[in-house]
Order: structure tokens, then sequence, then C-alpha cells
């Protein structure tokens, strides 16, 4: 009964750690009601045609398996989805590209988290890349996520549509669940040439009603059309460089925004890193924030910009304001001041 | 004001503890949370007939955060390497105690952690947990026996006792 005691106990010292109501409430309204005004930045997608590649053919990508975002984020090199941003910001490359997606029109989030392990094999990466995925065709939204899960085998998979059966795709052993109505639609655990699996799921979005026969024949296609490693990169807003000593990019997001899809809501574009030295909790969380307003004192300038700065009770914040466009760069975290800063001399921004 | 900013507004502040205790992070929270708001609004029509909308908004939430076992959350669990055992004299103070107990937590996969927090932080009894997470019963009962042992690992007598007394 102690133990219970105690977690009670530290729930309750931790309530004040919960965000601002009135903030949260105002960034809220502000995704519901403003228009988004963003420059859209669609993925044309064929039939057929390499879809998600994100890549050209000139793309010289590295992409290791097993290796941190952090190398890779330091020499990938690639012509890909344009983003607002000059040459100089290296682009990321993401571990497995999909070959194949439906027809119509996508909207992604990438991601490439490769954090440290379990206790017992700290060394082996928990998580690997994903992608999240909005394509629109006909007025019908499909939405996709893609995703390693090397910590996770097909036997030990677990659905939110159902009890799932054995499938064989592209002569890999797997299980599948689909489910009719509800948002999780279909989802397919498949073997990852590696270890683990790959998860897919495909479900239709927010006021759309997508046949299950249709989720579970381009859930299954786009199982089929993975490749490792791949030659997939993707365009930040904004990079890094020569990060101060012991300190690497552990994990990266780069969210092209959704604001096509729903006038009412959708998301910004956005681009997030968290750094540290990836054996421990990333201790640095570095992106861009379009929601939330800056709040804080005048901080030193960085790079031109100028700063705002606030420490809550020894979580620091740094915003550098009007970094990508008009929006700023957060970097964020239990750390120095003076470890925001080093780290935001050495952000890379657009021209 | 309209209806959905009133209840909104009364709702915030417990959704937004409730997402801080399952997240571990106010950042986290505040994305979690504006994630749900910004579909309730969209389904609000819906949603303010149900007989508990807040029960909704809450499962919501809940959904939220269990869905981003691939994605942002998934990162904290991953990391980190579980502490060394820990002899008495290591805690000054109650502070450290439940620091220590934080860093646990934030180490709990996290359907494990939804039930505790159900349990020890919202007062759920497992018969509503069972309900919100859309399992058994013996299911919550499972994730929380597994989630006490994890928690107690490393824990001595010392410090449980030194709990018990503050």
């Amino acid at each position: 009964m102690e133990i219970e005691k105690l977690i009670k106990d530290t729930f309750s010292a931790h309530e004040h750690d919960a965000p601002d109501g009135d903030v949260v409430f105002a960034a809220t309204q502000q995704r519901i009601h403003r228009r988004r005004v963003v420059s859209s930045r669609p993925l044309a997608i064929a039939a057929g045609v390499v879809a998600l590649t994100l890549a050209a053919v000139a793309v010289v990508a590295l992409n290791r398996s097993g290796s941190t975002p952090g190398d890779d984020a330091q020499v990938a090199v690639g012509s890909t989805i344009k983003a607002p941003a000059g040459p100089a910001i290296p682009e990321l490359s993401m571990p497995f590209a999909l070959d194949w997606l439906p027809d119509g029109s996508a909207k992604y989030v990438v991601r490439r988290i490769n954090i440290g392990g379990t206790a017992e094999n700290p060394d082996k990466p928990v998580y690997g890349g994903e992608y999240t995925l909005s394509v629109t065709a006909d007025g019908q939204v499909l939405d996709i996520d893609v995703a390693e899960l090397r910590m996770m085998s097909v036997d030990e998979a677990a659905f939110k549509s159902g009890p799932g059966s054995p499938v064989t795709v592209d002569g890999k052993r797997g299980v599948e669940s689909s489910k009719s109505d509800g948002p999780d639609g279909y989802e397919l655990y498949v073997e990852h040439p590696e270890e683990g699996s790959m998860y897919v799921k495909v479900g239709s979005g927010i006021g759309s009603t997508v046949p299950t026969q249709q989720l579970v024949e381009a859930g299954r296609k786009i199982a089929e059309h993975i490749t490792f490693p791949g030659k997939a990169t993707v365009a930040p807003l904004f990079g890094l460089r020569d990060l101060p000593s012991g300190m690497r990019i552990c994990a990266f997001e780069v969210d092209e925004g959704s604001a096509a899809l729903d006038a009412k809501g959708g998301r910004e574009p956005n681009t997030s890193y968290e750094l540290g030295s990836c054996s421990t909790a990333p201790p640095v969380v570095v992106g861009t924030n379009n929601t939330n307003p800056p709040k804080g004192k005048p901080g030193r300038p960085v790079q031109g910009h100028k700063t705002r700065y606030v420490d809550e009770r020894g979580y620091r914040t740094l915003w550098v304001l009007d970094a990508v466009g008009s929006a700023p760069v957060v970097l964020a975290g239990r750390v120095p001041p003076s470890e925001l800063y080093d780290v935001a001399d050495h952000l890379v921004l657009p021209d | 004001m309209t209806d959905y900013e009133t209840f909104v507004r009364a709702l915030l502040p417990r959704l937004l503890r409730y997402a801080t205790m399952l997240t571990g992070e106010r950042e986290q929270a505040a994305d979690l949370v504006q994630d749900a708001l910004v579909k309730v609004y969209r389904r609000w029509s819906r949603i303010s007939e149900a007989e508990y909308p807040d029960r909704y908004v809450v499962r919501m939430v809940t959904n939220g955060y269990l869905s981003w076992r691939h994605s942002r959350a998934a990162r904290l669990i991953a990391a980190g390497d579980p502490p060394d055992e820990m002899g008495p004299d290591d805690f000054a103070s109650d502070h450290a105690l439940r620091e220590d107990m934080w860093q646990r937590l934030a180490r709990l996969p996290r359907r494990q952690r939804a039930v505790v927090v159900l349990r020890y932080y919202e007062q759920l009894t497992d018969a509503e947990i069972a309900d919100l997470l859309g399992c058994a019963q013996a299911t919550v009962r499972a994730h929380a026996h597994r989630a006490l042992t994890t928690l107690r690992d490393g824990l001595t007598t010392e410090h449980l006792a030194q709990a018990k007394e503050n």
C-alpha cells in the first residue's frame, strides 16, 4: 500500500507542471478559427509511381540502418520536398521509403526516432522511422501510418481494430486486422527485414467513409512496396550544424502541415529536433512553434534575431523570433541557459 | 460565450493536469489536449449530446496519448537507463523520493502508465478504467500489477516506509 501513497504524492507534487489553461485555450482557438495562410507544398502522387519516395533520383542520402538521426542529419544530401529553406539546411534521411501510395495528394508527417533502447538491450534502437500521411482523392481522405517497430515482433502484435489473423505479404509473415467503422480501419504488422516488425495502418479520415476492402488492399500494397534502406529524405524548415560537444540529434519530426484538409483546423508546417546524448531522454527540444505566443523577457539576440527567454522552475525556454518566416524557433529543456544559447547559435535558418 | 467554450474552459484545468500526469511533460501535455479540443470542436454537435461529454473528452485525450506509441511520446519512455538500486541515504528529502518515482513512471509502457494515472490520480475504479480503455477489468488489473512491480523494483523497504510515514 505504501507505494500507492508514494505514487499519489508524486502525481500531486507534479500538478504544478500542468500548462497554463488560458494559453492552451488561446492556442486551440487559433487552430480552430484561423484560416491557415501557409504555403501549401502538396506532394503530387500518381498511381504506380513512386509516391512518398520523397527523394528524386538525384538523392545521395546516407541511410545506414541503425545509425542515428544525428549522423544522417549532418551528411544527407538530396532533392526532395520543397521547403522554404536555403541550400545550407541539411536534409534528413529516413530509414525506409514508401514506393507506393494510393492515388491522390498527400500531406505528411515524417519522424525518425532512434533513441536508446530497452534496459536489457540499451544499444538497440527501440523506434525507427515513421510516416503519417493523409491522402486525399475524390473528396475521400485516407489516414495512413507506416512505422518501424524494431522492438516488437509480429508475434507480439496488438490491434486496436480487433483480433488479428495471419497473412503473408510479399513473402513476409504478417498479422492483420480490420474494422470497417471507426478510425482504426486496417492494421498490419509484417516482418521487418532485420528485426521486429513494420506497422501499416490505413483508415478513413474524418468525414470519410472508405470501404473496408479498399483499406485492406491499400494497406497490403503499401506494405509490399516498402524499401530498405530507401533513399527518402525530407527537407526540414530549419537545420542544425556543428552541435556542441556531446550533443547529437536523437530524433526529428518534419510535418508538412495539413492546412488544405480542413480550413477550420489543420496544422502549420513544423520541424522539431530532440538533442542530447541519445543514451538518455534528450534534454533539449528544438522546434518551430506556430501556436503558442512567445513569452518571457527579451534575451540575447541570436543570429540577428530577437529572442525571449523564460525560466519556469528550472525548465527554460528560449524563443528565437521570426526564425522561419514569421514563426519562432523554440528551444527548451532543463538545462542551463548557456546551453540553449549554444544550440541556438548553431541553428541553420532559412534566408 | 458558446457552449463549446464554456464546456472547455470548465474542463480544461483537469484535462491539462491529467495530460501532464500521462505524458510527464508540459509541452506534450499541451499538444495532447490541444489536439483533443480541436477534435471536440469539430464533433461538438455530437459530443454535446452525450450523457457525459467530459468522459468522452477524457477518453479522447487518453486515446490520443495511447496512439502516440509510434510517435512523439514514444521517445520518452524508450529513453533513459533504469536507476541503480538506491540506498536510503540517497534520498535526502521527500522531493527526491517523489522525483525518483516520477522518473520510474516515465519509463512505464504507455498503457500501464495510463492505468496508474487513472487509478491513482483520477481515482477511477478498475471497472471505470476498463470502460474508458475499452478492455476487460482483468486487463486493467494486469497492467496495474505489472506497473506496480516495475515501480517497486529497486525501491527498498526503507524507502517505502519513508513514504508511508510522510
